[in-house]
């Protein structure tokens, strides 16, 4: 499974959506995603790629694409 | 149904005290119909967002109210529901003092208090909304249970447990969001009975709350120095597990109290009172904010300036023992 499909399952996964939802989601765009909801989706990652995540970046964590570009980081190496 | 995996174990610890809050009482109101939830003007804080959409009939917001929050859950509770109230710790007790001491100690109604941000987990707000004297109230009333839950997940285990008792009991809620893990999988507790964490052989640090973290930070460090430590969570408070007291008296050289609380009448306090009545007994080193009003402040720099992390807590212990 590439890094990328991990990434899905964890949304698709955590907030039970299929993937034609994922791109431009956004943080309390479904019901799903609220505060609770993204602490699941966080600790879903956190699993999923083994790594901890910083308060800052749970925080900046807003929407599907921007979490790609923080699990992309020097941080974490994420490679999508 | 609750699953106590590695995935929902983080995910609380993410939420924070609050959030775990919330995760019970959505749990219990899908298990348990006499429950209901009452807040002062908390409702989201509490970690109450999704319970508000799912439950609404079942959730009772009484305003910035905190008092009459108390007597409404005396009524509800005489019509035979279980009422979980909560609001910030230092309200709970403090300013709720009469109504608690009342309805939940002499009539003995089964209420359920929650404190929340006890310690300084609201310490950012000021000496108002810091809590570092709520144990020693509520303990000193009769019939009151008292539980300090060391992390997320025994947040929740002690709300669920606590819905099954017919005692007023009071649940204080220590520790920042992404608060640290105790326990990383699943495990007993039962109301009145301490948990061993780590055994060692020197010194038994009986902590409480959020030092129960610290506690095993501190073990980890001593161990370093040759210095083996017991880690027991006491994170009920009353009863106390005199038992357990006891035992760790009986085989260590050492022993340590620790709790985000003063060192009067909280835990410490509750640990002498088992100590004294054995006569003999070993030396009791007290980890706790030390009878003072910290300055408003985040909640690292608060157990900072109070000496309450784990590297405070190895020195003290250094230096009681050596």
């Amino acid at each position: 499974m590439t890094n990328l499909e991990k990434y899905n399952n964890a949304f698709i996964e955590t907030f039970e959506i299929t993937e034609d939802q994922l791109v431009g989601l956004k943080y309390q765009d479904i019901e799903a995603w609220d505060s609770v909801g993204h602490m699941g989706l966080v600790a879903a990652l956190e699993d999923t790629f083994d790594i901890m995540m910083d308060t800052d970046d749970i925080i900046d964590f807003s929407s599907y694409e921007k979490g790609k570009e923080i699990l992309s980081k020097e941080d974490y190496g994420v490679k999508f | 149904m609750i699953e106590y995996n590695k995935r929902n174990i983080r995910t609380w610890s993410l939420l924070g005290p609050s959030g775990a809050h919330g995760t019970a009482v959505m749990e219990l109101a899908e298990t348990n119909p006499d429950v209901l939830i009452l807040t002062a003007d908390l409702c989201f804080f509490s970690g109450l967002e999704r319970f508000k959409t799912a439950y609404p009939d079942k959730l009772y917001n009484v305003g910035i109210a905190e008092q009459n929050m108390i007597g409404v859950a005396a009524g509800l509770a005489k019509e035979g529901f279980i009422p979980f109230a909560n609001t910030y710790a230092s309200f709970c007790a403090s300013r709720c003092a009469d109504q608690v001491r009342v309805n939940m100690a002499y009539m003995g109604l089964p209420i359920k208090l929650i404190g929340l941000t006890a310690g300084y987990g609201a310490g950012v707000l000021g000496a108002t909304h810091v809590s570092i004297e709520d144990i020693s109230l509520m303990r000193a009333l009769p019939n009151i249970t008292v539980i300090s839950p060391a992390d997320c997940t025994e947040i929740i285990k002690a709300i669920l447990a606590a819905a099954e008792t017919s005692d007023p009991t009071y649940i204080r809620l220590t520790g920042p969001m992404n608060m640290p893990i105790v326990y990383k999988e699943d495990y007993n507790f039962a109301i009145g009975k301490a948990v061993t964490i780590q055994k060692g052989y020197d010194v038994a640090i009986i902590a409480t709350g959020s030092m129960v973290a610290q506690a095993q930070k501190a073990a980890k460090l001593l161990e370093a120095d040759g210095v083996k430590c017991s880690v027991i969570n006491m994170h009920t408070i009353k009863p106390i597990d005199s038992d357990a007291i006891l035992e760790a008296n009986e085989n260590h050289k050492l022993l340590v109290t620790a709790e985000e609380h003063n060192v009067i009448g909280g835990l410490y306090g509750a640990v002498a009172e088992v100590l004294c009545k054995e006569g003999v007994h070993k030396p009791v080193l007290s980890i706790g904010i030390n009878d003072f009003f910290a300055h408003a402040g985040s909640y690292s720099y608060q157990l900072d300036i109070s000496e309450l992390t784990a590297e405070s807590m190895k020195k003290k212990i250094l230096s009681a023992i050596n």
